[in-house]
């Protein structure tokens, strides 16, 4: 995103804390000494709510700066999920769910599918949830509504993932005690806000290794990043990057304002995100060569994170539709 | 003034005239038809000036609005709306005068400057060449001080809107036996003159925007060189910096408009029930709205939040967007858009074929392509 002086010296001050207690490669396992100063020491997790609720009182356009950074090293720690669901409770009546979010005592997830309500109890079954393994509250979509369910109310069973930087779990509900903070939708851009962030901040970083990866490899006599055609196809996926991290760093502001536009634009800024990210991660590994198709490389990190960010929480084919619909409405 | 008062102003403005006195120009001279409707539009450029529209985004100290950039966005989005005009002077309000306003002297700006905010000095572009085009340093116009002034000898080529222009800014070699950038010159040239000679290109859209121009020992005076004679490059980089900024956004505000009339299109073809067909008008939708964001966005920066390429990004991005508009303009129609009929190409049909232009002037996709890839990466140069 474009940063203003204050995101300028957020920014700089988390590159150096993930490049320090978050590098990429450390994300394949779980980390609890690195949670706690997430949370604790840069207290992340309440980056957007307000003082008053305990949290640094900054907005939406800061949360997807920390988003974008955390991206950049594929943080496998569930900052997302628990930032977004910690602004989502400061705005409701749900408050009193907020403080072990904020301490790191408590993860959160977003537990979005088929689930029905029958008085306050939740019952359903959702396949592939983010973060769910490691929660201890659970924000479901009931259609319009949203509720927070208690983690240890559902059956939780880890899966092995694609991504092996984004943990996924199976939530199971039958009959849980359900209590309504709010609306599905507003979260569900909040949501689609942050991984958008997170995935222009992903997407820069491995462009940036490409292109520092261009500079150096040598074939016939010469840097491959004097080739035109290289040269070209990075200019490409710039404009493509550039383009996306533009509609983030609207959809940011917009979230932040709570502007009436928020719900037109959140979900094209997914879209959007994720189509720059597939690309730039696909042809980071094209333009690696074998090395780029190696399990030692971080190449395929950053592919896998792409694909999986792309097709949890709507694919950019529905996302798009659904900002047209809702964009050319009135 | 709230912005909400500002965008009742512009409409009530607009609509006052676009549906009285200048209804006849609505629509009219957009790419592929500048040549309808000249004399009204030079008339309409007038009364922009009266209404205090032209020079909206200058300094005030050149005689502007200094309006902020929302205003602009305001004034170009409600402009469109209202089916305004292609503005027949966009050479000089964009680029001649916000050059000599942050290059020339004060008393260039006060010979130059009020002629444009008047709408009355109708303004062209003399860079290209045969022999120069991507590399614009190979210009070999030259540029000769005598005593009554620079005599100009040479040619220029796909220089647009001269057939109505009154002025032009060429550049020039003046440094005779000079090479490269150096050695070139920044002048101000008056158009109607023996010494210049116009003649039309027929452009693949049947229609005439670009011309050759011949100079012929063509004179202009001594002052009229924008900066220090033999230094024309740096201003003439200058000037394309403002054709690939701000300027696009009026541009991009009016492919609102070419989209609707593809949806249109789409609708009454009964292309639209296709889900291949929705999807790509999604997409176009979805593009438009980023084009909008990159805008503000590049608006928003300062020097040091800039990238140094955002001009060159977002040529890329709105140059192709437009171009696949064009294509699926074109595809919503199926077989149908193939005939002509009586009068001339259709709206859709010019759209499409002007499209292609995008991608060539003011620095073809494969140049913009060679800055991203040097300035923003530093990638060395291509030495194949
Ligand atoms: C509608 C229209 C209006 C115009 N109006 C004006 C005007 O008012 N005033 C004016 O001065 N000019 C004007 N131009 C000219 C325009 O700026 C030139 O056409 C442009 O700079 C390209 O130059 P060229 O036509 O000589 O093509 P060339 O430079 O010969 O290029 C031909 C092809 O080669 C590619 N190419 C060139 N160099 C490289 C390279 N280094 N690497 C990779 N590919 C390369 C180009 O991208 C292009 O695809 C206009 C052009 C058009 C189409």
């Amino acid at each position: 995103m474009t940063d203003s002086a204050d995101t300028a010296e957020l920014r700089s001050t988390l590159r150096g804390f993930f490049e320090q207690h978050a590098p990429t490669r450390s994300q394949l396992a779980d980390d609890p000494g690195q949670w706690k100063r997430l949370t604790t020491e840069l207290g992340l997790t309440g980056l957007a709510v307000p003082e008053e609720q305990g949290g640094s009182g900054a907005s939406y356009v800061e949360l997807a700066v920390v988003l974008e950074e955390a991206g950049r090293s594929l943080l496998r720690a569930p900052l997302l999920s628990t930032a977004v669901a910690a602004v989502v409770l400061a705005d409701s009546d749900a408050g009193d769910l907020l403080p072990p979010l904020l301490d790191g005592s408590m993860s959160a997830a977003f537990v979005v599918g088929d689930v029905t309500v029958d008085g306050d109890r939740l019952t359903g079954s959702v396949a592939q949830v983010v973060d769910a393994a490691a929660a201890g509250l659970l924000l479901v979509t009931v259609g319009d509504a949203l509720y927070a369910v208690d983690a240890a109310a559902a059956t939780i069973r880890s899966l092995e993932a694609l991504d092996p930087t984004r943990p996924l779990a199976a939530v199971e509900l039958d009959g849980a005690s359900g209590r309504r903070v709010g609306d599905a939708a507003h979260a569900l851009d909040l949501l689609h806000v942050a991984l958008a962030a997170e995935s222009v901040g992903a997407a820069r970083a491995v462009l940036e290794m490409t292109v520092a990866y261009l500079t150096v490899r040598e074939q016939f006599g010469r840097p491959l990043g004097s080739f035109q055609a290289l040269r070209h196809r990075v200019a490409d996926l710039t404009v493509e990057l550039e383009a996306a991290t533009s509609t983030v760093w609207y959809a940011a502001r917009a979230a932040a304002e709570r502007a009436p536009d928020l719900p037109v634009v959140a979900p094209l800024a997914k879209a959007t995100a994720t189509d720059a990210f597939t690309h730039i991660a696909g042809d980071a590994i094209q333009l690696h060569g074998g090395i780029g198709f190696t399990w030692e490389h971080d190449a395929h990190l950053y592919f896998k994170r792409a694909w999986t960010t792309a097709l949890l929480h709507d694919d950019a084919r529905t996302l798009r539709r659904t900002a047209f619909d809702r964009g050319t409405r009135g | 003034m709230s912005l909400a008062d500002f965008r009742g102003e512009v409409q009530a403005w607009l609509r006052e005239r676009l549906d009285g006195k200048f209804a006849a120009v609505v629509g009219t001279g957009g790419p592929g038809r500048e040549h309808e409707h000249v004399e009204e539009r030079k008339a309409w450029e007038q009364e922009l000036a009266r209404g205090g529209w032209v020079g909206l985004g200058w300094p005030r100290d050149a005689g502007g609005r200094g309006a902020s950039i929302e205003e602009q966005v305001v004034f170009y989005e409600e402009y469109a709306r209202a089916g305004g005009p292609g503005r027949i002077n966009h050479l000089g309000e964009q680029l001649a005068g916000p050059t000599i306003a942050a290059f020339g002297t004060q008393e260039q700006k006060d010979r130059f400057l009020p002629g444009i905010l008047q709408g009355t000095d109708i303004w062209c572009q003399g860079y290209s060449e045969p022999g120069a085009g991507s590399d614009l340093a190979a210009v070999r116009t030259t540029a000769v001080m005598r005593e009554d002034g620079w005599h100009i000898d040479g040619q220029k080529v796909w220089t647009s809107l001269t057939q109505y222009a009154d002025w032009c800014f060429v550049l020039a070699r003046s440094d005779a036996g000079s090479e490269r950038h150096r050695g070139l010159s920044y002048l101000l040239v008056p158009m109607r003159q023996p010494g210049v000679e116009v003649r039309p290109i027929v452009q693949l859209t049947g229609t005439s925007e670009f011309n050759e121009v011949f100079f012929d020992d063509a004179v202009t005076a001594a002052d009229n060189v924008v900066g220090e004679p033999g230094a024309g490059w740096r201003v003439a980089m200058g000037t394309l910096a403002f054709e690939r900024g701000v300027s696009t956004l009026g541009q991009q505000v009016g492919f609102a408009h070419d989209l609707d009339q593809v949806i249109a299109a789409a609708i009454s073809s009964g292309a639209v029930e296709h889900d291949a067909v929705k999807d790509q008008i999604v997409e176009a939708w979805a593009g438009l709205q980023t084009l909008r964001h990159s805008a503000l966005r590049t608006l928003n920066n300062d020097a040091s939040s800039s990238t140094g390429v955002e001009a060159n990004v977002s040529k890329l991005l709105w140059a192709n967007w437009h171009q696949r508009l064009g294509e699926l303009a074109m595809s919503v129609q199926g077989a149908a858009a193939t005939v002509v009929d009586g009068d001339g190409f259709s709206p859709l049909q010019t759209m499409f074929l002007a499209s292609r232009a995008g991608t060539i002037y003011g620095g073809s996709n494969e140049v913009q392509r060679n800055i991203i890839a040097e300035r923003f990466w530093g990638l060395p140069k291509d030495r194949a």
